[in-house]
């Protein structure tokens, strides 16, 4: 049995500090490792990280992020990275990391994602050339998302992305926003390997469960939609656990 | 001349709370009679009051509600068994 930890879209600045950390600390006694699925700061600048790393670091469980459009605001995407490495966060884009965890291999591949919506409503990659680099965009993303997660050996396979995979997840958002939310090619790049499960976040708005096209789980951990410091999901379960959950 | 409570003004709220240091996509903008109702949640009530006082500050001619919440932080109680 795995359990994981996850959380998306904190936000995280000074005003911030210590509003996490209470859960936080009673977090290894429940879960063994933690996911953040995106938007981890204000405005994606240093500071903003290194409050994060503060608040969300030094846990004594593995740490396993991936970034969202937040982070990206202040163009410092590369040095937010290298702070959240340094603090000993693992941070993956468009690859994959394997956690060793009560025996079993946890496989996590990441990647931001980015918009273009779902089937019947969704951009294509035509006309102008800002249009052509918009969905150009989504396709090579979902496309390093597919090559992570066939890349990983594992016993239980995790996709983390930050823009959703399905609209399921998106129901309370306004439809008009749907395709800047999330694109249909992150669900098709999830069905394309065995994957378990799928976390997002950056729909505020949205609902937390949905299952792509494929049969895979989805949960949109965004802060605002679990309203509490991070929801614990169970894989690999053996039989007896379920008996005991199931009575 | 007093600021016309319009989609025009939303759209200009939402503008402002997107490009400054309050950086909240997510804050609502309904307009009830001669007020506007600000809804949505954030990570602290200092950004509430930033988003309030920013708001107050453009507009000072526009009376202002705000039910923005706080997001809760609090430890889960309960375990997803994913199957
Ligand atoms: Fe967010
Ligand atoms: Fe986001």
């Amino acid at each position: 049995m795995i359990r994981i930890a996850a959380v998306g879209d904190v936000h995280v600045d000074k005003d911030v500090l210590g509003r996490f950390r209470p859960a936080l600390e009673e977090l290894p006694g429940h879960a063994d490792a933690l996911l953040i699925a995106g938007d981890l700061t204000r405005h994606g600048t240093v500071d903003e990280a290194r409050c994060f790393a503060t608040e969300f670091g030094g846990l004594g469980v593995p740490v396993v992020v991936v970034l969202g459009n937040h982070d990206h605001q202040s163009d410092q995407q590369a040095r937010v990275t290298e702070v959240l490495t340094d603090s000993g966060i693992t941070v993956l884009e468009g690859d994959a990391t394997v956690l060793e965890l009560n025996g079993h291999r946890l496989g996590i591949a990441g990647v931001k994602g980015f918009g273009g919506g779902f089937a019947g409503a969704c951009a294509s990659n035509f006309g102008e050339r800002e249009m052509k680099e918009f969905v150009g965009t989504t396709e090579v993303i979902a496309a390093r998302l597919e090559e992570a997660l066939k890349s990983v050996q594992c016993d239980a396979l995790v996709a983390l992305t930050h823009y959703a995979p399905v609209p399921d997840t998106l129901l309370g958002e306004p439809l008009e926003i749907y395709a800047f939310l999330g694109c249909y090619q992150l669900g098709r790049a999830i069905d394309a390997a065995p994957t378990a499960l799928a976390l997002h976040g950056h729909a505020h708005h949205g609902s937390e469960r949905g299952r792509t096209p494929g049969g895979v789980p989805v949960r949109n951990v965004a802060h605002p939609v679990i309203k509490q410091a991070y929801n614990i999901y169970q894989l690999l379960s053996e039989t007896v656990d379920t008996e005991l959950i199931s009575t | 001349m007093s600021t016309q409570l319009d989609e025009y003004l939303e759209a200009e709220i939402q503008s402002l709370l997107t490009d400054g240091r309050v950086a909240e996509l997510g804050i609502t903008v309904n307009r009830r009679e001669h007020l506007l109702v600000l809804g949505g949640e954030v990570e602290s009530t200092h950004r509430r009051d930033e988003i309030c006082r920013q708001i107050n500050q453009r507009f000072p001619d526009v009376q202002i509600v705000c039910d923005i919440g706080i997001i809760r932080a609090s430890a889960p109680s309960e375990v997803e068994e994913i199957s």
